[in-house]
């Protein structure tokens, strides 16, 4: 209970900077919005358009015109922002304590291992949660200008259970991580390549349909926001897959840690 | 400059120079191996394309974009590879001289006779000259790899070349900014998470500005400065926005001099 209070404490400031650029991202991203929101002109163009074109586009998905086409578009941002997060604080969590030359000390404190690994990744977990919550409430407050009606709300409830999904792999793929490299600055820079790496394979992904079985490996492709407007759904086998992820991550921890060699 | 810490600084690189530059020209690779199958379906796109009204598709961002042309896609991938050097960059100079007094060895290295404007310079050298390496790399990844996959499709080389070169100011200015604000803070605890702050803020605002129209904001991100569509498009770099940039590495390698001389170090004891 100590160590996950004195590690909410240490990461609140991480926490607020986080939180501060999530709130500046979504004043921006709404600043631009309001310049389409129920735009006759742009709403024109799209009934114009033949059919089959704004399929090709996706556009039926995200009709921008709308607030729940907006968010639609911002889904794959905030995906991107939350995950750097929860990534950077899953292996920093862990691996600060080498960094600081503080691990000898803590883990001199009468509690085992694994009960430290426990209490940062709850820590951790708390501050992932509140940051969604910050994202969400942003989003709410500044959506309440354009008259949002009730399967908006719905469809943010699940776009934010998306990402909170999102969220619980990087953070376990994060500590797992940390647990598990001997050197403390290797932790980082793996998470940045895992980072980079996944991001760019859900791009490469959609550039050729015979690609499209890369999706299983990027997270950032699990949650298609289209899909969850339309059919107000998750995709359950996503879903069952980063559990999995998840699970396996942190069994991974929890072993590599237990029995690891201290860098001093 | 001092040819001792020039070559322990280099040694240290090694390592990240050579995975970092391996990882992006993979990444070229893989893209690059994909142009062929795409160019046939993005020639139906710009058939597609051609019919909308220009509002709509600069609300995606896609004007301009031709990706069925050879320098039309690799403008597209560069963004990519702008994004790993940015991080790598950022890296470089957020733990430049941060680094020493989070390993505390900081007192060691200032108790040597050499002042600390040496120091700096021998360090910036060091990480300019990897950087140097990873866009030999880049340079030279890119042009095989174009010649061996453009297939029948040509391309004009000079305005490649103009491209693959503003690399070098793209990530002097992220070394430079990073350098800054780590003399800036107090004490830096850890490098990566401000290294990605800074090269995916950088990215995201400018993928961000290009979806909805422009705004002021996205005029600081470098990202908009060597922006490869305009490049390869105009044949030139966007000057006015390019003299941003290195108004913000002057005054970023000249500030951090200033902070540096007159640092309070931390030490062990």
């Amino acid at each position: 209970m100590n160590i996950f209070l004195r590690e909410l404490k240490a990461n609140l400031k991480s926490l607020l900077i986080w939180g501060v650029i999530v709130v500046l991202f979504v004043v921006v991203g709404v600043s631009k919005f309001s310049a389409y929101a129920d735009n006759p002109e742009m709403l024109a163009i799209l009934d114009d358009l033949p059919p089959a074109m704004l399929a090709a586009f996706s556009l039926k998905a995200f009709n921008l015109t709308t607030i729940s086409g907006f968010v639609g578009i911002m889904f794959g941002y905030y995906a991107l922002l939350l995950s750097i997060a929860a990534a950077m604080w899953g292996s920093d969590i862990i691996s600060k304590e080498e960094r600081d030359k503080t691990v000898e000390f803590s883990l001199t404190l009468p509690v085992t291992r694994r009960r430290v690994v426990t209490a940062k990744a709850l820590a951790a977990l708390v501050n992932c949660v509140a940051l969604l919550l910050i994202t969400g409430g942003a989003t709410a407050v500044s959506a309440t200008a354009y008259q949002p009606d009730s399967s908006f709300y719905t469809f943010l409830a699940l776009i934010l259970v998306a990402l909170f999904v999102l969220q619980l792999v990087f953070l376990a793929i994060g500590i797992l991580l940390g647990c598990a490299m001997k050197q403390y600055r290797r932790a980082g820079s793996l998470a940045i390549s895992l980072l980079l790496g996944t991001y760019f394979l859900s791009i490469i992904s959609t550039l050729n349909p015979s690609l499209d079985f890369l999706k299983y490996l990027t997270p950032f492709r699990y949650f298609d926001a289209a899909m969850l407007l339309n059919q107000s759904r998750l995709d359950l086998t996503f879903v069952g897959l980063s559990l999995a992820i998840v699970v396996v991550s942190m069994a991974g921890a929890y072993l590599t840690y237990a029995r690891r060699d201290l860098y001093i | 400059m001092s040819g001792t810490i020039f070559r322990h600084e280099l040694g240290m690189y090694r390592r990240s120079v050579i995975t970092w530059s391996l990882s992006i020209a993979a990444l070229i690779l893989v893209f690059v191996s994909l142009f062929s199958s795409f160019a046939e379906d993005a020639a139906l796109i710009n058939e597609m394309m051609a019919n909308f009204p220009p509002a709509l598709l600069s609300a995606f961002g896609m004007n301009g974009m031709d990706l069925s042309t050879v320098l039309g896609y690799f403008s597209f991938l560069f963004l990519f590879v702008q994004l790993c050097l940015a991080i790598q960059a950022a890296n470089y100079g957020l733990s430049l001289v941060s680094i020493e007094e989070r390993e505390w060895t900081a007192d060691f290295l200032l108790a040597k006779p050499v002042g600390r404007p040496r120091i700096l310079t021998s360090k910036l050298i060091a990480a300019l000259v990897a950087l140097g390496i990873t866009d030999v790399v880049v340079w030279v990844s890119s042009v095989v790899l174009l010649r061996l996959f453009k297939g029948e499709a040509t391309y004009e080389t000079s305005s490649l070349l103009l491209l693959l070169l503003s690399i070098v100011p793209f990530q002097l200015f992220f070394l430079a900014v990073g350098l800054v604000v780590s003399l800036l803070m107090k004490r830096v605890r850890s490098v990566t998470p401000y290294a990605m702050a800074l090269g995916f803020g950088m990215y995201v605002l400018s993928a961000f500005g290009d979806l909805l129209g422009e705004s002021v904001l996205e005029k600081i991100t470098p990202f908009k400065h060597f922006d490869a569509s305009y490049i390869i498009q105009h044949r030139a770099y966007d000057l006015p926005l390019v003299l941003v940039s290195i108004v913000v590495i002057v005054v970023s390698v000249v500030a951090s001099y200033g902070l540096y001389v007159r640092r309070d170090i931390a030490s062990a004891v």
